[in-house]
């Protein structure tokens, strides 16, 4: 069936390889229960993951790598992105009122905001002398059983 | 990989700007700068053809974020025009179609532009 599976994926820090990471995501969101709604968002949350990663742990013009990797099963999509960039925890930057941000014209945090937004835990980790892991699981939602569109329970 | 292009076609009343490619945190910077040359013009009536855009991240929405306010403190606007099913859910999930016009085609946009 493909319920299950994974792979992973490492590429240099540089914001040319992030259309890698959405086609690697592509194809591990194709192979998950995910629905196709949900798989286009869960790739839109790791580029976001990947690309702030870029700018902030590796401020840019650092050159170091960044691991990819995903775990799913019929339940739940699982994936882990780690660098060695310096830290950076995303848990750190404050929701967007993104009114407000129009008005003041800035562009900043809305990738956190929108992987907040999309995946159901945003975990991250640091390690003195290791590197960031940050994990995003998206679970998968059950479909309706036929017979059961009305949703009446207990009845 | 698809290529990113952008392209400027005056108008009578306007600037259409084509996009073309993926609207992400690699080449956000060159819509930024079509943006901005065309604001150092004094061209604020800005109508984009996002149609061609397979992909847009905060980036890409964020370049918009950051010129919408000019335009409209010039008598302007930013109007985008065609965005596909999967760009406009991005737009949705930050709130932003709260903020921004949406036209079907450049009539309307012109419309939304002289209303």
């Amino acid at each position: 069936m493909g319920d299950s599976g994974g792979a992973s994926l490492e590429i240099e820090s540089k914001t040319e390889n992030l259309a890698k990471v959405r086609e690697f995501m592509s194809s591990q969101v194709s192979a998950s229960r995910l629905e196709g709604t949900e798989r286009n968002k869960v790739v839109l949350a790791v580029d976001e993951a990947v690309a702030n990663i870029i700018k902030h742990a590796y401020e840019e013009n650092l050159v170091g790598r960044i691991s990819v990797s995903v775990l799913f099963d019929p339940d739940r999509f699982e994936v882990q992105i780690q660098d060695s960039g310096k830290k950076f925890d995303p848990n750190s930057i404050n929701d967007v009122d993104i009114i407000q941000h129009v008005k003041e014209g800035r562009k900043t945090g809305l990738g956190i905001f929108l992987m907040r937004q999309i995946m159901d835990e945003v975990e991250y980790s640091f390690r003195e002398g290791h590197r960031n892991q940050l994990r995003l699981v998206k679970y998968v939602k059950p479909k309706p059983k036929a017979g059961s569109a009305s949703g009446v329970k207990g009845a | 990989m698809a290529g990113f292009s952008i392209k400027t076609e005056n108008m009578k009343d306007a600037v259409l700007v084509r996009v073309n490619g993926f609207l992400d945190a690699h080449t956000f910077e060159q819509m930024e700068n079509t943006i901005n040359n065309l604001f150092n013009d004094n061209v604020f009536r800005i109508i984009v053809d996002l149609n061609g855009v397979d992909y847009i991240s905060s980036a890409g929405a964020g370049v918009f974020i950051g010129a919408i306010g000019t335009a409209q403190e010039n008598k302007g606007n930013i109007i985008l025009m065609q965005p596909t099913a999967h760009v406009k859910e991005v737009f949705d999930l930050l709130g932003l179609s709260q903020i921004f016009h949406f036209a079907d085609d450049v009539d309307s946009a012109v419309k939304i532009l002289s209303s």
